[in-house]
């Protein structure tokens, strides 16, 4: 990919490493890696347990600092940024969606994808209004007013969605988003990225779910901390048969 | 490892159990030494309340306490041989009484002295505390009480001399006299201990040999009677009072105008400032061990909390190879057991250690055996106690750790109201989650529920306000004699009129009331003490506690004690007896407290204008003169009355004597209550950022700044101590206000408290400060905390 491309690439990053301790022993997490998605691109990163993947998604949303190389989101290299930068970053370019969705656990599904806007500078009532718009969208405007306990696996994940574009992010990150889901609720949330993306909105997602894996875009593959080649763009971005609610 | 038979499931627990002590001991034996050391408190408090509320009744043992204590004009001689003869009496012992001028002293003194038999034994026989009793043989021997020792200065091996009054000279109490009895010297050779003094039971007790020697002069006979039923007293007294009317119209008594007989009921008429002190003392107790024992649950319930988190992958592994939740628990339950042992031991041991403690405060005189006295029953099985409370902790705190983690479910929990503070609060996210983690924060992980924090902190607060408040209200009675009477600086018994207009032509005496004190009967029969005041110079002050003074004969203010105790309040009517047995309807005008005089109690007296007084009294009156002496001459003064007059400094009544021994318990409790909710309040917010370390993370990945991090976690303890402030300062001071009024009119004084604003908002600012300047700590750690690596932790 040339320099221009990489300007323009919702995410670039360049020669990464990471080493952290775990114990007494260095574990090399990271040990180099290049990666570009595209504006609009919805890729998938698969791997093996252990191979880096959240590693390099807490890296790409700046939860953590690279020992060596370069990451840019949305044109900003953020591997020098300080810790309030980096969160001003969050807040406008990043969303971030976990396998145990981490909703606040006190806090309405309304609240938790409003707690996102106001973190951001939104008037309470622009908080509220746009927390409605995206539950709505997402199909929960019904469970607005519960607390995460009472919904679903896939309608809290949604919820956590909901909350993760509450700031219309540049990139949406997606950290297992399936993993801790049944097979109707990871169809709903693979279902909902794929609208997300035909609506343009840029998706790394972190899978090692093979079927999980073949909604998306672009898959790319990681081994030991290490990309691999990509695999051939999906030519069907239909979720897979198996996946389907239903089956 | 599968575990199938039962000798494998046991050796499994042993193995597990052998494993989780190599792992834990030092932490399991810290938490140990923990609640050993607050369950040793908080039994030996249990031990001193035992032995601080029992004090009383023990002595009451101890001295094998008379049902009935009567006394006897000794010019009554028939009434006198019935009374032993009346009705329900079982047994009976019985002294004659002495009135003797004390000389030598530094003013004029007037002693009672009682001395007869000594057998039978078992009824009404002090405690000799230090010295000994008096030899039966020996006529120059006394005991003393221990408050008479305390007031005079009356140790063991001192002399006093005496001259006995006779019945003449008692009879002239009122005009003056040389005493005519004999001389007696007498050595003070033990100091006694008894529940109840006075009146028939002289503070200064003699042998029978005294008795025989001085025998003539004797002014009136004291009957201590046991009853058949001590229950059943009606059937005595109504005998007893008909005895009485037959010697008044067949032996008309002279000394029976100043000594009248008296009828006492030692058993059942119990100091109500006794029962308050015990009160007081025990409520105060029992905060203190409540108090120390939950700081203590709270600490060791947190560590095995988190001692059993700590070893849930631990349990999973377990599982997987086979063994059950009741093997895990057993398993650690039984890792446990040395450590309980210790918690059990160190209890105990401190639980023993605490008998050398002495009843507290007013209570420590009515201790029938000072010294080391332990109770080794609650010692040994509060040790056990403890320890078994240890195990079930750390079962209760594995099954915890063995449980699947929970969440949340149900409705948003109500927003806040739609005002200013909401649309503030959501304009600052830091405010919204603060809050609302303070309230609703997480109950199913490692510590206590938020909410239960909040309200442990506002009881806290209500628990430092009040003991503040009352303390300051206890200081304030006994540094202010005013509030209990006693503003005079002398005051003179038996004041006669000569005597009284050369003080008043006195300069150095700025003002003077004179009291006439004498017993009225109410229409139901209660004999009553009452006052009346002339005010003879200046503007000596009146402590009403409410209302105002009568200010014509049917009218009356009331004591704050008796006005309790008989239900009375302004605008009601006492209906009293008059000498004819004419009916004389008082109006109450008020409460007032009175002087004591010498045996009045505080608080119980009716006050009178002069004409009331004539209508109702049955007795002739005493009269009393208050002196109020410019600064600087009171002494001065005294000392010059008291060559000739009976004439006595400012004196502290018994019941606010009681009080002053109790002013450092609210501080005291106070200061613990301070200790270890502020112990456990650092903790909790000390702990907040491990707590909510999930939230902050979220916090984080949503685009908080560390500052704002910070901020929440400031929020959070705000919100934690500005709720427990708001309901915890009026909850303090609702019951500082019904405890204080209580004690007051207990004790017979005005019942208003006295608030410390300045301590309470000093409280306040400290707590809130305090409490935003801990979470600095919390806030920086969790600012500090890697989002990646808390996510991946929580």
């Amino acid at each position: 990919m040339s320099i221009d491309q990489s300007a323009r690439a919702a995410l670039a990053v360049r020669g990464v490493r990471k080493t952290y301790e775990a114990g007494s022993a260095a574990v090399r997490a990271l040990r180099g890696v290049d990666l570009t998605v595209s504006d609009g691109e919805f890729v998938a990163l698969m791997g093996p347990s252990g191979c880096g993947k959240s590693t390099l998604l807490h890296l790409l949303a700046g939860l953590d600092r690279p020992d060596e190389g370069t990451i840019a989101v949305a044109g900003t290299r953020i591997e020098d940024l300080g810790a309030q930068r980096l969160a001003r970053l969050r807040r406008r370019h990043v969303g971030l969606v976990f396998q145990f969705f981490h909703l606040i656990e006190h806090m309405s599904a309304l609240e938790n994808v409003a707690l996102a806007a106001l973190v951001a500078g939104a008037r309470p009532a622009e908080a509220t209004t746009r927390a409605r718009d995206l539950l709505d969208t997402l199909g929960l405007l019904d469970k607005s007013g519960e607390l995460p306990g009472a919904l679903s696996g896939g309608q809290r994940q949604r919820v956590a969605i909901a909350r993760a574009l509450a700031n219309r992010p540049t990139l949406l990150l997606a950290d297992e988003p399936t993993g801790a889901l049944d097979s109707d609720g990871a169809a709903e949330v693979l279902d909902l990225f794929q609208r997300l993306h035909r609506a343009g909105q840029t998706i790394l997602m972190v899978t090692h779910d093979r079927e999980v894996a073949d909604g998306a875009q672009r898959r790319v593959r990681m081994r030991d901390g290490r990309m691999l080649a990509d695999d051939e763009p999906s030519l069907v971005h239909e979720i897979p048969a198996s996946l389907r609610a239903g089956t | 490892m599968a575990v199938e038979t039962p000798s494998e499931a046991r050796a499994a627990v042993l193995a597990v159990a052998r494993a989780e002590l190599r792992r834990r001991h030092r932490a399991l034996l810290l938490v140990a030494l923990v609640m050993g050391l607050a369950g040793g408190i908080v039994l030996g408090a249990v031990g001193l309340a035992e032995r601080t509320v029992s004090a009383y009744p023990r002595l009451v043992d101890a001295v094998r306490l008379d049902d009935v204590r009567a006394s006897v004009p000794s010019d009554q001689p028939r009434f006198a041989e019935a009374v032993p003869t009346l009705p329900g009496v079982a047994g009976s012992r019985h002294a004659d009484l002495w009135v003797a001028q004390v000389e030598g002293g530094p003013a004029l003194r007037f002693l009672g002295i009682g001395a007869g038999e000594l057998a039978p034994a078992d009824i009404a026989t002090p405690v000799i505390v230090e010295g000994r009793a008096v030899d039966p043989a020996a006529a120059d021997e006394v005991v003393v009480s221990e408050q008479i020792a305390a007031d005079s200065g009356f140790a063991v091996g001192a002399e006093l001399r005496l001259t006995l009054l006779t019945l003449e000279d008692v009879s002239h109490f009122d005009v003056g006299f040389t005493p005519h009895g004999p001389s007696a010297t007498v050595r003070v050779v033990g100091i006694a201990r008894m529940p109840s003094w006075g009146n028939a039971l002289p503070h200064t007790l003699a042998g029978p040999a005294f008795a025989a020697r001085y025998a003539d002069t004797a002014s009136a006979r004291s009957y201590f009677l046991r009853l058949e039923n001590p229950a059943g007293t009606a059937a005595f007294t109504a005998a007893h009072s008909r005895a009485e009317q037959a010697a008044a119209a067949t032996e008309p008594s002279i000394v029976a105008r100043y000594v009248p007989g008296s009828l006492a009921f030692p058993r059942l008429d119990v100091d109500p400032a006794v029962r308050t002190a015990e009160q007081a003392l025990l409520v105060g107790l029992s905060l203190f061990a409540l108090v120390v024992g939950l700081g203590g649950l709270q600490v060791v319930g947190q560590g095995l909390l988190r001692l059993g988190a700590e070893g849930r992958s631990a349990q999973r592994v377990e599982a997987v190879l086979g063994m059950t939740r009741g093997q895990r628990v057993a398993a650690r339950t039984l890792a446990a057991l040395p450590a309980a042992l210790v918690a059990g031991v160190l209890g105990s041991a401190i639980a023993s250690a605490a008998g050398v403690l002495e009843p507290l405060g007013s209570q420590a005189r009515f201790e029938p055996a000072p010294g080391f006295r332990p109770l080794w029953g609650l010692a040994v099985g509060g040790g056990v106690a403890l320890a078994a409370l240890f195990l079930l902790m750390t079962a209760g705190a594995t099954l915890l750790a063995a449980r699947p983690r929970g969440i949340v479910a149900g409705s948003a929990p109500p927003s806040l109201p739609r005002t200013v503070l909401r649309t503030w609060a959501r304009r600052w996210p830091a405010v919204l989650l603060g809050s609302r983690l303070a309230v609703h924060g997480r109950t199913a992980r490692r510590g206590l529920p938020a909410m239960a924090s909040i309200l442990a902190a506002a009881a806290a607060v209500a628990g430092i306000v009040a003991a503040v408040t009352v303390g300051a209200s206890l200081t304030r009675l006994v540094e202010t004699p005013q509030r209990y009477a006693a503003g005079a600086d002398l005051h003179l018994v038996d004041a006669r009129e000569p005597d009284v207009a050369a003080l008043v032509a006195d300069p150095r005496v700025t003002a003077l009331a004179t009291t006439s004190s004498a017993t009225l009967r109410t229409s139901d029969g209660r004999e009553l003490g009452a006052t009346a005041v002339d005010d003879r110079k200046g503007e000596p002050p009146l402590e009403l506690a409410s209302g105002r003074a009568p200010a014509s004969s049917g009218e009356v203010a009331v004591g704050p004690r008796l006005a309790d105790e008989l239900g009375l309040g302004i605008g009601d009517v006492l209906a009293v007896r008059g000498p004819g047995g004419e009916q004389v309807p008082l109006t109450v005008t008020g409460t007032a407290v009175l002087p004591t005089g010498s045996s009045a109690a505080l608080g119980e007296q009716l006050l009178l204008t002069a004409d009331a007084m004539d209508l109702v009294q049955r007795s002739e009156p005493i009269r009393d003169a208050y002196i109020y002496t410019a600064p600087g001459t009171a002494d001065a003064v005294y000392g010059e009355l008291g060559q000739n007059l009976e004439i006595f400094p400012r004196e502290v009544p018994e019941s606010v004597r009681n009080l002053t021994d109790l002013v450092r318990l609210p501080e005291l409790l106070a200061l613990v209550l301070t200790l270890v909710a502020g112990t456990g309040l650092v903790h909790v917010l000390l702990t907040s950022a491990r707590r909510h370390a999930r939230e902050m993370a979220v916090f984080s990945v949503l685009g908080a700044t560390p500052a704002q991090v910070r901020a929440t976690l400031a929020v959070l303890a705000g919100s934690t101590v500005v709720p427990a402030l708001v309901v915890g300062v009026p909850l303090g001071l609702g019951v500082a206000r019904v405890l204080w009024h209580r004690i007051a009119t207990t004790v017979g004084v005005a019942g208003d408290p006295a608030v410390p604003v300045g301590v309470i908002a000093a409280v306040a600012g400290v707590v809130l400060v305090g409490a935003l300047l801990v979470a600095v700590v919390p806030g920086r750690r969790a600012a500090r905390t890697s989002p990646a690596l808390a996510l991946a932790a929580g």
